[in-house]
């Protein structure tokens, strides 16, 4: 297994696509921060709610891009055809879905760190420029950080299991876009009031609580990692049957 | 034991009893819905033998060499390598060694990295990359990436890539299509060698006078269907080309 972890490492750092994401993750990240710093009302960025909501988009974006993250990185050897030399060197299919798992909820660790971090600098950065008081004490700061990355990471794994499931690599990407940026919003949404408490159990949504943004609706941080824990184990392990039942193209 | 023949009447080379033929196809079938592309197929290779897999496109050559490098499963029969399925090779890629596709690459990745991120997920040691590189003649391209290189250049990488573990088995699709001569006399050299060492290579092609002058011997596929195996001197006796006698086997001299 180590070798295979090896191989998956390289694999990451040999192509632009995991340095691009991760700048483009960052870059997304100051925009978000400051947009929302520079331009909400200065009275409602004083509440501490809304700065965890503003903090909180280092955990958004940093879910997001680990989980292309993931899902690319087994999409990417289906849609080149690098997954026949890799399935022909392992030809237990399974390990290799593990090995891309582990390397992705690594990287994606990273990812949320970062952009929990310099969401969170951006913002005091802003807030101090317009002479706001930071709410957040050591310990919002805490669960921020550790919570992105742990969300991150988490997602990163759901992605490899989606792109391990769905293969074809555009349908995978715009799946999870539209799962985070749309669908997940409007079935949490108003619209459907009648779902009440079933929204804050989605996987997005769980991944905001371990954050711990918006405590009053989502769950505790503990709950939602517990959960998307879950989920991404669910994920991950169908992935890795697929893929070793299904014949490669 | 007495003498084996095929179902030809062909003589099977002995088998010592503890050697499993290198490749055996035995009543393999593979559908996928109403389509037959592999019709139980039944053939054998051994070892120090050119044995080029023949047939027209869409005959169902591809498919048998996946089914034979466990990435698809048979409906029914089987396909082993050295006795075993593929899935229960102990050590995969120091036994046998497969170029399917000429394209299989990240065009952002170099050729370097691609064959080190193969040789450590065999745990081989990354002087055999360079050995390699060295072998099939790109060593002054690995550290480019592999979307500026020439589909030569891409055939040999492919080819480096199967002979990370230095494989007894090479199993090649069509691995001719877009050499120029020189590539193509280039394989044709190297496959030589490497079956004159005692290893063995499949080498499948729809290009039948190309495939008569590297070959030993001959499986010729139609539509899923075995329709002549054996050496190449006794399927093209009389003076007939390959050609002659794959027209003549599927009625297509019209």
């Amino acid at each position: 297994m180590r070798a295979l972890l090896r191989a998956e490492l390289l694999k990451q750092r040999s192509t632009r696509t995991a340095i691009a994401l991760f700048a483009a993750m960052l870059g997304l990240v100051l925009l978000a921060v400051l947009l929302h710093g520079f331009g909400l009302p200065a009275e409602d960025l004083g509440s501490t709610d809304v700065q965890l909501m503003v903090f909180g988009r280092g955990e958004f974006l940093a879910v997001l891009f680990a989980a292309l993250l993931g899902a690319m990185s087994i999409t990417t050897e289906i849609r080149h055809g690098t997954i026949r030399s890799t399935f022909l060197v392992t030809p237990r299919r399974g390990r290799v879905v593990a090995a891309k798992v582990s390397v992705s909820i690594l990287l994606g660790t990273g990812f949320g760190l970062a952009a929990g971090a310099v969401a969170a600098a951006a913002g005091a950065a802003a807030l101090r420029a317009r002479g706001i008081d930071v709410q957040l004490d050591q310990n919002d700061h805490v669960l921020m950080i550790v919570g992105s990355a742990a969300a991150a990471a988490l997602w990163a794994a759901i992605g490899v299991g989606v792109g391990a499931l769905v293969r074809n690599q555009v349908p995978t990407l715009i799946g999870i876009c539209a799962w985070l940026l749309f669908v997940e919003g409007l079935l949490a949404g108003d619209i459907t009031g009648g779902l009440g408490d079933i929204g804050r159990l989605l996987p997005g949504a769980a991944a905001a609580a371990i954050s711990g943004q918006d405590p009053e609706t989502l769950l505790a941080p503990a709950v939602g990692l517990a959960l998307l824990a879950s989920y991404a184990a669910a994920t991950a392990l169908a992935g890795a049957l697929a893929t070793s039942r299904r014949d490669v193209g | 034991m007495a003498k084996r023949v095929d179902e030809r009447g062909v003589p099977v080379p002995p088998d010592d009893g503890a050697r499993d033929p290198v490749v055996s196809v035995r009543m393999l079938t593979k559908r996928y819905g109403e389509l037959v592309a592999v019709d139980d197929l039944t053939f054998s290779l051994h070892s120090g033998t050119v044995t080029g897999f023949l047939g027209p496109n869409g005959a169902g050559k591809t498919t048998t060499l996946r089914l034979l490098l466990g990435l698809a499963e048979p409906t029914a029969g089987e396909a082993l390598v050295f006795g075993r399925r593929y899935l229960e090779l102990d050590d995969p890629a120091r036994r046998v060694g497969a170029v399917l596709e000429s394209s299989d690459f990240h065009p952002g990745r170099s050729g370097r990295d691609h064959l080190l991120a193969l040789a450590m997920a065999a745990d081989i040691p990354s002087s055999r990359v360079e050995e390699l590189l060295a072998l099939v003649e790109i060593e002054t391209a690995a550290d480019r990436r592999v979307k500026t290189y020439s589909l030569g250049m891409r055939q040999r990488l492919g080819l480096a890539g199967a002979l990370l573990g230095d494989p007894e088995l090479l199993v090649l699709d069509e691995p001719a299509n877009g050499l120029d001569p020189a590539g193509v006399h280039w394989l044709r050299r190297f496959l030589r060698r490497f079956a004159e060492e005692g290893r063995t290579v499949l080498v499948s092609s729809h290009m039948l006078a190309e495939a008569s002058q590297t070959v030993d011997e001959v499986v010729i596929i139609d539509r899923g269907r075995l329709i002549a195996n054996g050496r190449l001197e006794e399927i093209t006796e009389g003076g007939r080309t390959l050609e002659d006698v794959f027209l003549g086997l599927t009625g297509g001299a019209s």
